[in-house]
């Protein structure tokens, strides 16, 4: 027998760990809100059960589910139990990829059914947190394998019959990684199942699909070609933003959304010790407009003081002036790690700059987060005062899909 | 503002619930039963910790007869400025579960504060104390107001 992966995922993961605080909340209908109060991000399986979708809003859910009760999103919490997850998991296994903030795989050679069970319960009775367990030959057929079993499965696909069984009927959208216009290509060829995908061809496979829809035909056959990795590979690009909590006119308060929005994707390119090229910035209207404008940086950087000040060009070129803008994301791209950029390059711009910005991460990360921020940050001492606002989806490190 | 209030009856002494048993009502598909507390009731009550007991006392006051506000809020504004004060108002806690505003169920971590004044017969009244409304709490709920929270804020 070749290689085994286990693949481990969180079920309704924000509202299970909103109920590992709050026991009230068990066997509800649970919502947990976005940091606006106006959508539903997560939803407990009671709550799924009225039809109510992930990104609707309360006012469209609550007449599904009037007795819903809605919980206000706490990403720093659950960014607690994930790493308690992971630790639990790390007993179990040596190499413990992490994936997302409620999902790792990892390396379950000389595990049983048995023993992913025992890893289940561990989870279960050390973080509170209810969790599907795959086990299969690949990574894909992993994920395959726990999403069928949720909540709270425990589900191998080793051995033809189980393997059978997982992917027989089960439409090829499942698999990760595979689009929906990968699907839609499959189609006119009789490949709608898992089933089918894996028996097709795989010169045709490649051929629609190119070499990314190969791998995953060889993962559905049990080569595994994707590798379970300790550590996360490296990004492709880091992106901070959100909605402005309203439509922003008054261009102090819309640097100041600029400066923000820069420092937490300072923080981030820290976090991840890169330096970043590229920069686009993408600005959505109150009209329903959508600009999106790109700048390359005059050197690979990671200073407030030079990204801020592209993101400023980038924001005027939209000509933003008296439309209201809803929403705003900072893309950070062609990024290189720190340790092979050219020495020199943490001189740059002045090193002045660079010790206002020592100073700045190291208050931070004592005080608190934008304990220190940008000046041009004051005309949004609102968004600062609510200390929800601290902490957004993308801030969380090392998630790596939603 | 908050309308109402419900509290899990796993959470609250056996003999205050089947004092109160008309105010059982079951949450959702597991039938989880609870105590409700709403304005609209026909007796409106609350329940708060009084000293160290929980009891339950009339919320606000609704009788023109009765020379108290008829409401069953106070802002914490015209608290602090003294509105209230020849009332002598007693700071109470009203523990909540769940919080009830324009038919929006929503968490509430520890309760709500509140304030215990009497009428002219001696009678207690309990009220809830409301603030501005955060922006999350605005959007969720549509109201401008909401409850002074115990030790968190929404
Ligand atoms: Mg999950």
């Amino acid at each position: 027998m070749g290689r085994i992966v286990g693949h481990l995922d969180a079920d309704c993961f924000y509202v299970s760990c909103e109920r590992v605080r709050h026991g009230s909340l068990r066997g509800l209908a649970v919502g947990v809100l976005g940091n606006q109060g106006a959508c539903v991000i997560a939803k407990s399986y009671e709550m799924r059960a009225f039809g109510i979708t992930t990104g609707m809003p309360i006012w469209d859910a609550l007449p599904l589910c009037p007795e819903a009760v809605f919980v206000k999103r706490d990403f720093q919490w659950y960014e607690v139990l994930s790493r308690r997850m992971i630790e639990v998991a790390r007993r179990f296994s040596p190499t413990v990829e992490y994936y997302s903030i409620d999902e790792v795989f990892f390396d379950a050679g000389g595990m049983t059914p048995a023993d992913a069970r025992t890893l289940q319960r561990a989870i279960l009775d050390e973080v509170g947190v209810p969790v599907s367990v795959g086990l299969a030959a690949s990574k894909t057929l992993a994920k395959l394998a726990s999403s069928s079993g949720k909540p709270f499965g425990c589900v191998s696909a080793l051995g033809e019959e189980r393997l059978r069984r997982l992917l027989d009927g089960r439409p090829v959208e499942k698999i990760t990684g595979l689009a929906r216009r990968s699907a839609r290509r499959l189609a006119p060829y009789g490949i709608r199942t898992c089933a089918e995908f894996a028996r097709a061809d795989r010169r045709l496979i490649r051929r629609l699909l190119t070499k990314r829809g190969e791998d995953l035909w060889w993962e559905l056959n049990g080569a595994a070609v994707l590798p379970v990795r300790d550590v996360p590979a490296l990004r492709k690009n880091i992106s901070r933003g959100g909605s402005l909590a309203g439509a922003v006119t008054d261009p102090d308060r819309l640097a100041a959304w600029v400066a923000r929005n820069t420092e937490r994707l300072v923080e981030g390119l820290d976090r991840h010790g890169v330096f970043c090229e590229r920069l686009t910035l993408i600005l959505t209207f109150k009209d329903g407009g959508v600009d999106q404008r790109r700048a390359t940086l005059p050197v690979a950087a990671a200073d407030f003081a030079v990204l801020y000040e592209a993101a400023v060009r980038l924001t005027n070129a939209c000509r933003p002036q008296g439309r209201g803008v809803t929403y705003m994301r900072l893309i950070a791209e062609e990024l290189t790690a720190r340790r092979h950029a050219q020495l020199g390059l943490f001189d740059r711009p002045d090193p002045r700059q660079k010790a206002v910005a020592v100073v700045k991460r190291t208050i931070n990360e004592k005080v608190g987060r934008f304990a220190l921020r940008s000046g041009a940050t004051l005309p949004l001492a609102d968004v600062y005062r609510d200390e929800a606002n601290a902490y957004d989806v993308c801030d969380i490190y090392g998630k790596t899909c939603f | 503002m908050c309308f109402g209030i419900a509290i899990p009856v796993s959470d609250l002494p056996e003999e205050l619930v089947e004092q109160r048993s008309d105010r059982v009502a079951a949450r959702g598909p597991g039938e989880l039963r609870e105590l409700r507390f709403t304005f609209r009731d026909p007796r409106p009550e609350l329940p708060l910790w009084h000293g160290n007991r929980l009891v339950i006392y009339p919320w606000g006051n609704r009788d023109g007869r009765v020379r108290l506000p008829r409401t069953g809020w106070c802002r914490r504004e015209s608290l602090e400025a003294g509105l209230w004060s020849h009332l002598r108002p007693e700071a109470v806690d009203i523990p909540a579960a769940f919080g009830l505003e324009k038919g929006v169920w929503f968490l509430i971590e520890e309760g709500i504060r509140g304030i215990l004044v009497r009428d002219e017969r001696g009678g207690p009244h309990a009220y809830m104390l409301t603030q501005p409304a955060s922006h999350y709490y605005r959007i969720m709920t549509r109201h401008p107001r909401m409850p002074v929270f115990l030790g968190w804020q929404i």
